[in-house]
Parts: C-alpha cells; sequence; structure tokens
C-alpha cells in the first residue's frame, strides 16, 4: 500500500498537470516538520498569534445534569473563533518555506476563508477566497471579515454555487498558477498529502486535550468525540487518541432534516466510495454516479465528502460514526448557551448534541471529552431565524 | 485486434497528413440530435470523436465544458444512455474512433470490469480521464487488459510533466494527448511559454502520435507547431460553435472539414 492511501481510501486523483506539484508538496512538507525551526515557528504563532493553549473546560451544570463528566475543547477560544487557524498557520508557513507568494482558499461558512485572509495578512500573502455564490448570500458577515482582512473572494457561479464547487474552482486555479500559488486547503480532505497534512496541523487539539486531561483526572477519558464534516476538528481530535484501545472514539455528522429524507450531509451513513476533489473517500452520490447535494443547519458540514482517513477509521471499526439532525444540534446550542454561557458554532453543537445522547448510557464515574471546534457569532443570524421560525423567541 | 484510433492514425500517417479530433458532450442538443453530429463528423472528414459524459463536478474543464455538462446532466445524459448512443451508432454502420472523455467516479460508481465490458460492446475506442492520473491507473488498466476489445487509456501529458514523460509514454497505446497550457480546458490561445521545447521533447520520446489539445480555436493556433505535432483537438471552442448555431449539422460540418482541409494545406 502507497503512503498516499487509508487503506482503500485517499489517493492523488487529480489532472496529470499537478502530479509534479503535489510530489514537491509532499517533499516539502515531510522536510518541515522534520525540521525543529520549522515546527518552533509553529508553535510559536500558535501560542502568541493564536492563543493557544486552549482550556479544558469541565461543564458543570451540564455534568450534573447528565451523569458523567463533560469536558469540552475550547477550539472556539482560539483567534478567528474556531480550530481552523491551527491548520492555516502551519500551511502558510509551508507556503513561505516553499518560497510561494500567494495563497487561494475555498470556502464554505467561510471560517477557513477567514483563518486563510488572517494568516496571509500576518505574512503578508496574496489571498485570494474561492466561495460559492449561494454561500456569499447565506455568510455575508465572513465575506466582508475576509475583505477586511485584505483578500479577494471570488464568486463561484458554476453547479450547485456552494462549497463543493468553490472547492473544484480552487483546483482549477490551482492547476493554472501551482508555480506562484499555494492552495491552502482548510479540511481533511483532498490529494495526498493534504488529509495527513492537515491532520499533522490539527492534532495540537487532541495532544493538548490528552495531557489537560490527565492532569486533571489522572487518567484517560472513556469517550471522545468530535463533529464531522470533511473532518479536520475531528482528525485533530482523535490524532493523539486512536491508539488508547480502550478510548471510544465518535465522529458526529449531520443528519440535516433527517437520514431517511435524503437531505443530509451523512456521508458516512449513506455514501458510497467515490472520487471527488481529489480523494478516494465516502461520498453522497445519485443514481448515475453525481455528486448529490449535501443539506445541513450548519454550512460548516454541509460537504458531500469526508476526509478518506475517516473513511478508513470507519471501515476498519476505530471510529463510531453518528449523525445528529438540524433540530437535535439546535436544541443543543441552546442548552450550551443557557447552562454554560457558551454559544457554540452550529458544527460544534451537533457533538454537543451526540454527547446527550451519550451520557444517558454511562456511569456517573466516566468522561467525555468532546471538541467545542467554533464559536457560534458566525451563526448569529442562521440561529435567530431558526429560533424564529419555530417561535422559541418572542 | 484492431482498434479504431490506431487503424485511423495509422491512415492519416500514410498519407502525411495532421489529425482533427473534436470534443462535444454527450447528449446535446438530445441524444438523437447528437447522433446526427456523431454521423455528420464522420461525413466532415474529423479523424477522431471525443465525446464528453456529462459530470457534476468537472474538475478539469474550464465553464463551457462546464456549462455544456450540466446542461446535458438536466436534460438525462448518463454513462448507460450514451453507451446505447454508440451502440446504435454503430449499429448504423458508423465508424469513426470515438474516446471517451469522462471523470473517474463516473466509472466506479458503474462499476470498472462492467464499464470495460460495456465500452467494448458498445463500440468506444479510447478512454480520457483527466482526473485519473499515471499512479492510480492500475486497477483500471488491469481491467482494461482483460478484454481485447477494450478501449485504450489514452495518456494526458501536461508543461509540467518533465521526468515523468517517458514513464507516462512507456506503454501508452493510441496518441499521446498534450495539455497545451496549464490548467483547464477552453482557455484563450495563449500557450504556454515553452510549449514548442515541450511538443518537441514529448514527440522525441513518443512512438505514438502526438496530439495538441486546449485553447485551440483555429488552424492558425497550432500553425507554429505544426511541423511537430501529429494532430489537435478542438473542445471548448467547437461546444461554442455547436451552440451559437443550435447545434445545426450543417455548420459542424463546415466547420470540421475546412478545419482539416486549412490543417493539411500545404
Amino acid at each position: 500500500m502507497s503512503s498516499a492511501y487509508y487503506g482503500q481510501f485517499g489517493g492523488q486523483y487529480v489532472s496529470e498537470s499537478l502530479m509534479n506539484t503535489l510530489k514537491e508538496l509532499e517533499t516539502a512538507f515531510e522536510e518541515a516538520i522534520q525540521d525543529q525551526s520549522f515546527i518552533e515557528e509553529y508553535h510559536y504563532y500558535l501560542k502568541e498569534y493564536v492563543g493557544r493553549e486552549t482550556p479544558l473546560y469541565l461543564a458543570k451544570r451540564l455534568t450534573e445534569k447528565y451523569g458523567p463528566k463533560i469536558y469540552l475543547k475550547r477550539e472556539d477560544l482560539n483567534h478567528t473563533g474556531a480550530h481552523k487557524i491551527n491548520n492555516v498557520i502551519g500551511q502558510i508557513l509551508l507556503a513561505k518555506r516553499m518560497g510561494k507568494t500567494k495563497v487561494i482558499a475555498e470556502t464554505g461558512a467561510g471560517q477557513h476563508g477567514v483563518a486563510t485572509a488572517t494568516g496571509a495578512a500576518l505574512f503578508g500573502m496574496e489571498c485570494t477566497v474561492y466561495m460559492g455564490s449561494e454561500d456569499i448570500e447565506r455568510q455575508h458577515l465572513n465575506v466582508m471579515r475576509m475583505e477586511m482582512l485584505g483578500a479577494k473572494v471570488v464568486s463561484v457561479q458554476s453547479g450547485s454555487n456552494t462549497l463543493k464547487d468553490a472547492t473544484n474552482e480552487a483546483i482549477r486555479t490551482w492547476a493554472k498558477k501551482a508555480e506562484d500559488t499555494f492552495y491552502v486547503i482548510g479540511s481533511a480532505v483532498g490529494p495526498h498529502p493534504y488529509p495527513k497534512m492537515v491532520k499533522e496541523f490539527q492534532k495540537i487539539i487532541s495532544v493538548e486535550a490528552k495531557r489537560q486531561f490527565l492532569e486533571m483526572e489522572g487518567r484517560l477519558p472513556e469517550v471522545v468525540m468530535a463533529c464531522v464534516g470533511g473532518g479536520s476538528n475531528s482528525i485533530g481530535m482523535f490524532a493523539d487518541f486512536l491508539e488508547e484501545k480502550e478510548v471510544e472514539l465518535i465522529g458526529v455528522e449531520a443528519a440535516g432534516l433527517g437520514i431517511e429524507t435524503g437531505k443530509h450531509a451523512s456521508a458516512m451513513a449513506l455514501g458510497r466510495p467515490g472520487t471527488l476533489h481529489g480523494m478516494k473517500s465516502y461520498l453522497l452520490q445519485d443514481d448515475d454516479g453525481n455528486v448529490q447535494l449535501a443539506h445541513s443547519i450548519s454550512a460548516g458540514l454541509d460537504y458531500p465528502g469526508v476526509g478518506p482517513e475517516h473513511a478508513y477509521l470507519k471501515e476498519t471499526g476505530r471510529v463510531q460514526y453518528v449523525s445528529i439532525t438540524d433540530e437535535e444540534a439546535m436544541d443543543a446550542l441552546s442548552e450550551l448557551c443557557r447552562m454554560e454561557g457558551i454559544i457554540p458554532a452550529i458544527e460544534s453543537a451537533h457533538a454537543l448534541a451526540y454527547a446527550f445522547k451519550k451520557a444517558k448510557t454511562m456511569k456517573k464515574e466516566e468522561a467525555i471529552l468532546l471538541c467545542l471546534s467554533g464559536r457560534g457569532d458566525k451563526d448569529a443570524h442562521t440561529i435567530e431565524a431558526y429560533f424564529s421560525g419555530k417561535g422559541y423567541l418572542n | 485486434m484492431k482498434n479504431r484510433i490506431e487503424e485511423k492514425l495509422k491512415m492519416v500517417k500514410e498519407k502525411q497528413e495532421k489529425a482533427f479530433i473534436t470534443y462535444m458532450t454527450a447528449g446535446l442538443p438530445d441524444m438523437e440530435g447528437c447522433k446526427q453530429l456523431i454521423k455528420a463528423q464522420e461525413e466532415a472528414g474529423t479523424d477522431i470523436l471525443e465525446l464528453g459524459i456529462p459530470f457534476s463536478d468537472p474538475v478539469a474543464d474550464g465553464p463551457v465544458i462546464q456549462a455544456a455538462s450540466y446542461k446535458s446532466i438536466s436534460r438525462g445524459t448518463n454513462l448507460k444512455n450514451s453507451l446505447e448512443l454508440v451502440e446504435t451508432v454503430r449499429k448504423e454502420g458508423c465508424d469513426i474512433p470515438i474516446v471517451f472523455m469522462m471523470y473517474f467516479n463516473t466509472i466506479l460508481y458503474f462499476g470498472i470490469g462492467n464499464f470495460v465490458n460495456a465500452c467494448a460492446k458498445a463500440g468506444v475506442d479510447g478512454l480520457i480521464v483527466p482526473d485519473l492520473p499515471f499512479e492510480e491507473q492500475k486497477q483500471l488498466q488491469d481491467e482494461l487488459d482483460k478484454n481485447q476489445q477494450s478501449p485504450i487509456l489514452i495518456q494526458l501529458v501536461s508543461p509540467v510533466s518533465k521526468d515523468r514523460i517517458p514513464m507516462l509514454l512507456e506503454n501508452a497505446r493510441g496518441f499521446v494527448y498534450c495539455v497545451s497550457s496549464m490548467g483547464v480546458t477552453g482557455q484563450a490561445a495563449e500557450f504556454h511559454k515553452d510549449v514548442l521545447n515541450y511538443l518537441t521533447e514529448v514527440k522525441k520520446v513518443s512512438k505514438i502520435p502526438v496530439m495538441m489539445g486546449f485553447g485551440i480555436r483555429t488552424p492558425k493556433d497550432v500553425l507554429p507547431m505544426k511541423e511537430v505535432i501529429d494532430g489537435c483537438i478542438v473542445g471548448s471552442h467547437f461546444i461554442n460553435l455547436l451552440e451559437e448555431h443550435q447545434y445545426d449539422v450543417n455548420a459542424a460540418k463546415e466547420y470540421c472539414s475546412s478545419f482539416r482541409k486549412e490543417l493539411n494545406d500545404r
């Protein structure tokens, strides 16, 4: 098996014109992570600029209500509001090291776009972000933030005008401009070495969380969980626990309006292996093998595929993948706001909703460690529209 | 076993001519109209026809072919009825070499073994799969090798392939598809700065005909490299032309026959 693969998943399903680019990237990445000065620089920026390490917070009132201890890894407290920045810092430092002067990125909800625009501003690079025209409408605030940070936001009108099409357009641009342009992929997806690279730059989440948990509890948690769209916060959250076989790992996908309605984003639940965006993984497809649109109230989970290592972890049974509907996620979001004073991203609320379910099957002395991947400020409009539509407000 | 692509290119070479290859999206304007266009092109002297099987995420294509793909999908085109289209034109006596240009997911979903058998049965002569680079071809190639009537998997070469060229061409059959510019199909005819050197390099290594594609509109576009290449491929521009003329058969015929004639003017 080649190192480009996780079991049957992964690979490099890209055009011939990108093959040398990927090879160059792989070589540069492997050298960089062996280079102490690179690693030091990465950690320097994570500490001084991003504000790491992030706290591991014992959610006391939730714990009282549900039984087992519920610990939140507070990635929402990172600069720019989510875990995305961890990976962006790593990739942009690599881009700089490779002598690239421009970066491009795709974005759905805009979080990765904002993080990339931030990193580009920090290191004085030219930044272009591809975003579906539909998402531009839905996430106006993040478009403004990217523009304030000096990035150019390109509206993609192709296909479904959402994240998957923005990714296609970023890949097309990259194929043309790879000589001076670095493509910063935000999720644990894409052709090798991207999934590996994103994991490497997100694994800080579990490295910290494991140490923090050990310090507080003197043992490992029973359950570790995170939400899964493409799978970057979850692969980071699982990374340092994969070898700890006694720790149960759970990935939570978006069930949208319910798996049975067909309007969902659970590639693992109903997807078949397929190829998209340079990788082979589980993919939502129609009867002709065309990629199906995902649906989730959370823009960050609204993706028809999933990172190849997750597909492999599902196949081997090391991680269990479950799903949570829009409604369940929104209820959990509301509960975290009111009981702990934390407004989570709708993405992270999916993990939280499953934690509440899971807690009912666990003992009081056990513990759940959950990645609170981002904060909900960006979702204020969606949250308002959802609750007012449901009559929860007024 | 004889393959229509290899046979045709042998003839073209014997006549010391340059080959003319077109690309069009399967199922446009509809299946019947597409069938007429295939036949018309054979009459017009087009040497090889690439038929694009539409896919929802055509990442190697520019806006023109993307739009054509979405339109065709919305009209119900899929791999199954595209194969039926080829089977029908073959039954009706049309012998033009046909190459499917398609994305790997379409094949994977259909089942690789099923797909290869269906192509052989329908009379598909070649495959271009732009998101299946050499390193990922083994599974498909192994299936193709099982059946003597299988289509040929055409190799693509890009201006940045460089040290990869000998590996790509070692067992290549049919023709080599040289991408003339970086990126996607259908860009303006600003060819890559070192395009002539690059084509010369490919030609030196290649045992089979070398075709240039991406961004070609008129025979004049290929004039500077005419001595090096064995033919050229017109895709996006041809689709634009078909759109402009509402897929009129005579317009297609006229364009193809005059292009081929001018390409071979001495």
